[in-house]
């Protein structure tokens, strides 16, 4: 590759200010960067995963606007003035969300590599559901996917922690 | 990939024959080839191979060897090519056969077809699909120069 | 990691298509890029500018005009689950889109992409074509309607020209005797086998009967030889000629045997779905 080439100056940046866990973030990237890899090498927040790499697996989940995004396919400039939630903002200032809590309680994970993004999509299944049918749960779970649990301890997790959200006892 | 295909031609083998070895004529006859370049003159040929389907474009640079010929009758070939932009390879086993019927030639095409790589990816009926029309065209392609041409 | 591109965000259709007009293959319009990124990352394609197409106003509407569903191309297929004008006058639409990929998929990637993009295996085309849906292109300066069964050329290719921008798909509003089914098959990521039916259903009988069939071929095809054996009779009737249909519409459908399954299971699937997709409709 050429050195000390001009081309630096063409690079087109674009400037991105939005909310991470809460906390005001502004940085420039370029327009290919991917959110995934801003997340994890730029912001160096790891638990988000990529693992597909093509949108099916959910392990790279993270919610912008309360909403489930596959950092894996997302353009980090598309977050500019929305707030992103990745995994290490879950927890209220180290007091575990519901959700964390009722994962520990029923077994939801087992190697915990699908885990960050499964417990996001929750979060996003919850805030749009409250009370969600076990169909309706499976139907919005649908792309997260694990290796580990079978699924069964992950739907009883989420539904203790929806019950609990709801002010019921888990 | 398999494919077989056989087309008649009004005129003699001795003319469907020459127009083979008539390189930068020939190469024309195949959709998406271009520059056809004669190496070693019976043996070795270049050329550019382009498809495209729908966004996804290809460009392999070819080459071709002439394994087997038997004159007037047969001719056995491999078209080898990678398309490093793409990460992809393309590989053509050719055998084309030459039958002589009253005043008609029956050109036999076999060729086996494989494509290694990314672009493998869009799906083996997808690239199929491509592989048969680029062959029908070029038959028909063939047929029209040879009996065009009076 | 994607190669590096130029970023547009230009703010009107005018503007986008004579980007595209003047930089032809270079660049491509983005809009919820579930489907061109991966292309991208994967390396098959590399666009040096992209053409981002969210800023375009009105574009991201649903609406009813005067018997007709207007679209905007720019809808999510989240957006287009929940509308309650789709669900309300054309559920099978909705339900569809309620089964696009998932979750996330259904959140940013947007109606008119997926329409455009032309991924053989994909959903909304063949019932559009069911529903006699029309696509409204746009360039610098005309506007024309494609009928959706002249929209889909071939896998990875529609009719759109290539500086002409998808802005709504309209569908015409169903009447108080309109029925509509959209069935898939698949076990893979993406479906592998669709079929799509609607008509009216008048006094027990059949009348302006759409049939299409997608995901199994390159393209998503309307039937008309299928229909044909449907069209005009009663319910009971049409059922008696449904295998003979399902038959037609396989061979129609153009099935190339892959991953996803053999030519002729494919087609015996098509068969399958328009049996079952036709009581879906009725019930």
């Amino acid at each position: 590759m050429a050195n000390g080439s001009s081309r630096n100056s063409d690079r087109q940046t674009i400037p991105v200010s939005f909310t991470l866990n809460g906390r005001l973030q502004e940085m420039d990237v370029e327009p290919h960067e991917l959110l995934l890899d801003v997340v994890r090498d730029r912001l160096g927040l790891t638990g988000a995963k990529r693992s597909c790499d093509v949108q099916v697996c959910g392990a790279c989940t993270l919610l912008v606007d309360g909403r489930p995004v596959s950092a894996c396919t997302t353009l980090a400039f598309e977050v500019r003035g929305s707030s992103v939630m990745t995994i290490e903002g879950l927890a209220d200032e180290g007091k575990l969300h519901p959700l964390q809590q009722a994962f520990i309680e029923h077994g939801g994970f087992q190697c915990g590599f699908c885990t960050p993004g499964m417990l996001l999509a929750a979060k996003a299944l919850l805030d749009e559901i409250p009370n969600p049918s076990e169909e309706q749960l499976k139907h919005f779970m649908h792309g997260n996917l694990c290796r580990c649990t079978g699924y069964k301890k992950i739907i009883e997790s989420i539904m203790a922690a929806a019950k609990k959200m709801r002010g019921g006892r888990a | 990939m398999q494919f077989q295909k056989e087309v008649e031609i009004l005129a003699t083998r001795e003319k469907v024959w020459r127009f083979i070895w008539d390189v930068d004529r020939f190469i024309a006859c195949v959709p998406g080839c271009k520059d056809a370049k004669t190496v070693e003159e019976g043996k070795r040929y270049t050329a550019i191979m382009t498809e495209k389907v729908g966004p996804f474009k290809v460009e392999f640079p070819t080459t071709i060897e002439v394994l087997e010929r038997v004159e007037l009758t047969r001719i056995k070939a491999q078209a080898t090519g990678t398309d490093n932009k793409i990460g992809s390879r393309m590989k053509i086993d050719l055998d084309v056969n030459l039958r002589e019927q009253e005043n008609k030639t029956i050109v036999e095409f076999v060729a086996g077809v494989d494509i290694l790589g990314k672009l493998a990816a869009l799906g083996h009926g997808i690239i199929k699909r491509k592989a048969d029309q680029v062959l029908d065209e070029f038959a028909q392609a063939v047929k029209q120069k040879l009996e065009g041409d009076g | 990691m994607l190669r590096r591109f130029r970023l547009d965000e230009p703010e009107s259709v005018a503007e986008v298509s004579e980007l595209l007009g003047r930089f032809g293959d270079s660049a491509k319009v983005y809009a919820g890029g579930t489907e061109l990124l991966l292309a991208m990352k994967e390396g098959l394609v590399h666009y040096e500018r992209l053409i981002n197409v969210k800023k375009l106003k009105g574009l991201g509407e649903v609406a009813s005009d005067n018997g007709t569903i207007k679209i905007g191309a720019l809808c999510t297929h989240h957006e287009l689950e929940n509308s309650s004008l789709i669900k309300q006058s054309l559920p099978a639409l909705a339900q569809l889109e309620q089964n696009v990929a998932n979750v996330r998929v259904r959140q940013a990637g947007t109606l008119g992409g997926n329409l455009c993009f032309a991924e053989p295996h994909a959903d909304p085309g063949t019932l559009l074509i069911a529903l006699g849906a029309t696509m409204v292109a746009q360039k610098s300066s005309s506007k024309r309607e494609i009928a959706a069964e002249e929209f889909f050329v071939d896998a990875y290719e529609t009719s759109l020209e290539a500086d002409e921008v998808l802005c709504e798909i309209r569908v015409p509003t169903p009447g108080p005797n309109g029925r509509s089914a959209y069935l898939k098959f698949g076990y893979l990521e993406r479906p592998s086998v669709g079929v799509a039916v609607a008509f009216n259903l008048i006094n027990g009988n059949l009348s302006d009967i759409r049939i299409a069939v997608g995901c199994a071929g390159p393209a998503p095809k309307r039937v008309a030889q299928a229909e044909a054996l449907l069209s005009g009779k009663s319910k009971d009737e049409a059922a008696r000629n449904l295998a003979q249909a399902g038959a037609l519409a396989g061979r129609a459908s153009q099935a190339i045997s892959d991953l996803h399954g053999a030519q002729d299971y494919k087609e015996h699937i098509v068969g399958v779905l328009l049996k079952r997709a036709f009581q879906a409709a009725l019930s």
